[in-house]
């Protein structure tokens, strides 16, 4: 017998009382305004930033504005101009070097800040490597909770997607806040409407 | 109603006068309180140590001598609690006098419902919620969770004139007793009570008061063994001050 | 007789200063927890919601772990079943082997942990770096976790920057990371500034991730509708461990299955705010398929999972999900540190899961309870630690190892309980002596003394007393 069958039998021998999957019907927290709410929390306890942007801004200003030192940009998003492609690198290791990522979330959630980031590039090593992010979301795709966020998200073709909330952070020596642990140290979110 | 007065055998050696406290705020409240001789111990210190199986016969014998009243009250929440969480299990079967067994602050608080006492307390006192009661008996909301915040020990005190009634930090973290705990893990224990009585101390508080003697003992050997001034009492004996 | 753990807290216990400390920072982390379940009204039902969800996966898992396969497969992904730690390990060498993998990059693993993964990888010529920077501090320091979480916070920041000097990554990558952030006079050399460590840190770890052939994570969750693995981190390590390498290994207890989305949305909520007193880690991250020109592999480990499932007092430790609450909320952990437990998990999950996996060597942890049951109240899923706890101590007579003075003590106190006159007389010379007689606790001198003195017998009892009518 293999292990798989041998561990299946064991399991369901060793049942005795079975339950049922719960009615999770019960009020959930919802914000009067979840926009206003998910600023608050991304630039307070996520500790990023959130430039509101209009239609008639210039993106690649913005992002000037966002990282004015920044020399290396990648990003595959039309329109934005990019030193790197995640797309046409050839290994994820290229990508180390950027200083700016420029990526796009697709529903934003108010109670803590996350954004589900799908890859939507060959290398995702874009929305890690990268020093800082731009993350780029949509006003109309903020909801109040995580069970929301979660009726919401879609995957595409390449299987991944990522809850964003913030800079990568540590507190492992002595309980010290510090952001910028293994991932990007940075992150301003791009509100448009 | 008649009542069953539970006197665990700590109380009973140590500290007398909370049951003395107990039966006779009782009493002021108009009940019929009797106190069956042949009574010994909730079965806890055996149960905590591993040895539930050596308090077998000792749960039967608390079954036929409390079973017939409508209520067994007892001045300490944990032994109440162990009655009532513990009894069936140790014998492996439903126990009556178990059922109908409540700490003394519950009774009031929740059967006679109170709306004044006799008593007055002119002191400052710090309120120690301890563990059992808290989190077995519902005695006060548990600091951990999301509830709307009581405390019954609390408001009866509150009845009392004269009274000022404070909670220290942490209001509900462990004192550091817990039986045999304090045996077997010396120096944590002691750690723990140190740590509480200072928080207890910093409230301010003349007295150190809550529903379990056992609690208040570990603290009172603590606070003796470092020359601490605070005094201790039972909430039994605040509630029935001037009786 | 003196369990390992008491000999341990004892130890632990001499330095006051260095308690202080352990206390207040997991105390903080217990606090964090506490705004942010009294900000949340439906907090309560959550935690009911979890309790109720992982009832039912468990006591469906079979048929949860036979979807999520085939869903995983569905998605390409590689799935094996190991039953055992030893059939984990080589599960792991053979799919190294067939890559030619020389270095490893390893995002925190519990599961690896009780496997003892990096010593077979290591044995095996490979490179293994831990890239949670708490883990490679350990690791590094060639000391284990003391906490499940926050594994290296026992740690001074004087000896992070000792070894990460011994180490010679200071020598490397020092300079670099003071840039723009050391104050005016202070060296890089001797810094242990905790901003320019983990500068230090990341660059040291970015080489490591650019050169790995393989990635390897745990799973918090594996969703058995879609095939997911879910990773939780703060410092998005996972993500470099497996968005770098050709080659990502998942290890994950059989247990971290879940049904769904639905699910998956109740635990988000509920795991940062128990473990770190935050709404939510940095990333959530969903792996669902390799990412292109990469293979993903993911190890469903029994190791006496299946086992627990048939104990009818201890099935529902399977509801864990290795928050740590239990740690921080227990005063006794907080008093005597992670390396008291003789298992590598501590506190009240840790004492339940070391008897489950060994009695012999874990019954010393059964001593570090007061029972006062603050971890039952903060368990995000309703594990019932404290009873669990109470029943290893009826247990431990029945394997030898109870103690003997608590056994005297304990059929002393039988004798006297079950005979009111015994008692009664019992009672009637306490005061005679005046210390604390057998029948009540028996307790050594030595051992009540070293923190307490002696507690005073009444003159009479109130049995007596009672008995000469002066009870009115």
């Amino acid at each position: 017998m293999s292990s798989r069958e041998e561990i299946l039998n064991r399991l369901r021998g060793n049942v005795r009382e079975t339950y049922d999957f719960p009615d999770l019907g019960f009020k959930k927290l919802e914000f009067a305004d979840p926009v206003a709410q998910y600023i608050e929390t991304t630039t307070t306890t996520a500790g990023a930033r959130v430039f509101e942007i209009k239609p008639t801004d210039d993106i690649n200003a913005k992002i000037r504005e966002a990282y004015p030192d920044a020399r290396i940009i990648a990003s595959n998003i039309p329109g934005v101009l990019a030193d790197l492609n995640p797309d046409t690198v050839e290994r994820a290791q290229d990508l180390e070097v950027v200083d700016v990522g420029v990526i796009k979330g697709e529903v934003a959630c108010a109670e803590n800040g996350c954004v589900w980031v799908p890859q939507t590039m060959k290398e995702k090593a874009i929305c890690f490597a990268s020093e800082t992010l731009v993350l780029i979301v949509s006003r109309k795709n903020i909801v109040s909770n995580m069970h929301e966020a979660y009726e919401r998200i879609k995957f595409n073709d390449y299987g991944f997607g990522t809850f964003i909330s913030g800079p990568s952070k540590t507190a492992d020596i002595e309980q010290s806040l510090v952001y910028g642990a293994q991932a990007a140290r940075g992150l301003t979110v791009f509100l448009t409407d | 109603m008649k009542i069953g007065l539970f006197v665990p055998c700590y109380v009973d050696a140590l500290y007398p006068e909370v049951g003395v406290a107990a039966y006779k705020l009782l009493c002021s409240l108009g009940l019929d309180v009797e106190y069956p001789e042949k009574q010994t111990c909730c079965g806890q210190p055996m149960g905590n140590a591993g040895f539930q199986n050596k308090a077998e016969k000792l749960v039967e014998n608390y079954d036929e001598l409390f079973r017939g009243y409508d209520y067994v009250v007892a001045p300490s929440a944990s032994c109440a609690a162990y009655v009532r969480f513990f009894h069936d299990g140790i014998v492996g079967h439903e126990c009556e006098a178990a059922k109908r067994t409540m700490d003394l602050v519950e009774f009031l608080h929740d059967v006679i419902k109170p709306t004044s006492l006799k008593a007055k307390f002119p002191h400052k006192v710090s309120l120690h919620n301890s563990c059992h009661g808290v989190r077995e008996l519902g005695l006060s909301s548990p600091s951990e969770r999301n509830v709307p915040r009581f405390n019954k020990i609390k408001d009866l005190l509150q009845l009392v004139e004269g009274i000022t009634v404070m909670e220290p930090e942490r209001p509900d973290e462990c004192c550091g007793f817990g039986g045999m705990f304090s045996v077997e893990e010396p120096a944590v224990s002691t750690r723990m009570g140190k740590d509480k009585l200072r928080r207890h101390m910093a409230t301010g508080a003349e007295y150190i008061t809550g529903p379990d003697s056992s609690c208040l003992m570990h603290l009172q050997g603590i606070a003796k063994k470092n020359g601490e001034p605070i005094k201790f009492i039972h909430v039994a004996q605040i509630l029935a001050a001037g009786l | 007789m003196s369990t390992k753990h008491s000999i341990a807290a004892e130890k632990f216990n001499q330095d006051s200063g260095r308690v202080t400390r352990h206390d207040q920072t997991f105390w903080s982390v217990r606090s964090k927890r506490d705004g942010l379940a009294y900000q949340l009204e439906e907090w309560e039902q959550l935690r009911e919601s979890a309790n109720l969800i992982k009832k039912h996966t468990i006591t469906h898992l079979a048929d949860y772990l036979e979807q999520f396969e085939t869903n995983a497969k569905k998605n390409g992904v590689h799935v094996h079943w190991a039953k055992d730690a030893d059939e984990y390990n080589d599960i792991v060498m053979e799919i190294m082997r067939q890559h030619n993998v020389k270095k490893v990059v390893k995002s925190k693993s519990m599961l690896t942990e009780e496997c003892h993964l990096n010593d077979n990888l290591i044995k095996h010529g490979i490179d293994v770096v831990e890239t949670d920077l708490g883990e490679r501090i350990l690791q590094l320091m060639e000391i284990p976790p003391s906490h499940i979480v926050m594994p290296a916070i026992h740690v001074t920041r004087e000896e992070v920057a000792a070894c990460f000097r011994e180490k010679g990554i200071i020598e490397k990558h020092g300079a670099h990371a003071a840039e723009g952030l050391l104050k005016e006079g202070e060296d890089w050399r001797t810094s242990s500034d905790p901003t320019y460590l983990t500068r230090a840190a990341r660059y040291h770890l970015r080489d490591n991730f650019m050169e790995a052939d393989c990635g390897m994570t745990g799973g918090n969750f594996g969703i058995a509708e879609t095939g997911d693995i879910v990773v939780c981190t703060n410092e998005g390590n996972a993500d470099m461990s497996t968005s770098i390498p050709k080659l990502h290994i998942v290890s994950i207890g059989l247990e971290k299955i879940i049904p769904n989305y639905k699910a998956m949305g109740v635990f988000q909520r509920l795991l940062a705010r128990h473990g770190t007193g935050q709404a939510t880690t940095v990333y959530t991250s969903h792996f669902r398929k390799a990412r292109p020109g990469a293979e993903m592999h993911i190890i469903l480990v029994d190791n006496g999972r299946s086992s627990i499932l048939g104990n009818i007092e201890h099935w529902q430790t399977l509801k864990c999900m290795r928050c740590g609450a239990c740690m921080n909320t227990c005063p006794v952990y907080r008093r005597s540190g992670g390396y008291s437990y003789t298992y590598f998990i501590p506190g009240p999950i840790g004492i339940n899961l070391g008897m489950l996996k060994d009695k012999e060597a874990n019954y010393h942890n059964c001593s570090a309870c007061s029972l006062c049951m603050s971890c039952d109240n903060v368990c995000p899923v309703k594990v019932d630690l404290s009873t669990q706890i109470y029943k290893w101590r009826q247990e431990l007579d029945s394997m030898g190892h109870a103690d003997p003075l608590k056994k005297m003590t304990s059929a002393g106190m039988q004798t006297l309980f079950e005979h009111p006159s015994l008692y009664t007389t019992a009672l009637k010379f306490a005061p005679l002596a005046n210390h604390v007689p057998a029948f009540m606790t028996n307790i050594k001198a030595n051992t009540w003394c070293y923190g307490h003195t002696m507690p005073e017998f009444a003159k009479e009892s109130f049995h007596t007393l009672w008995k000469k009518g002066k009870v009115k």
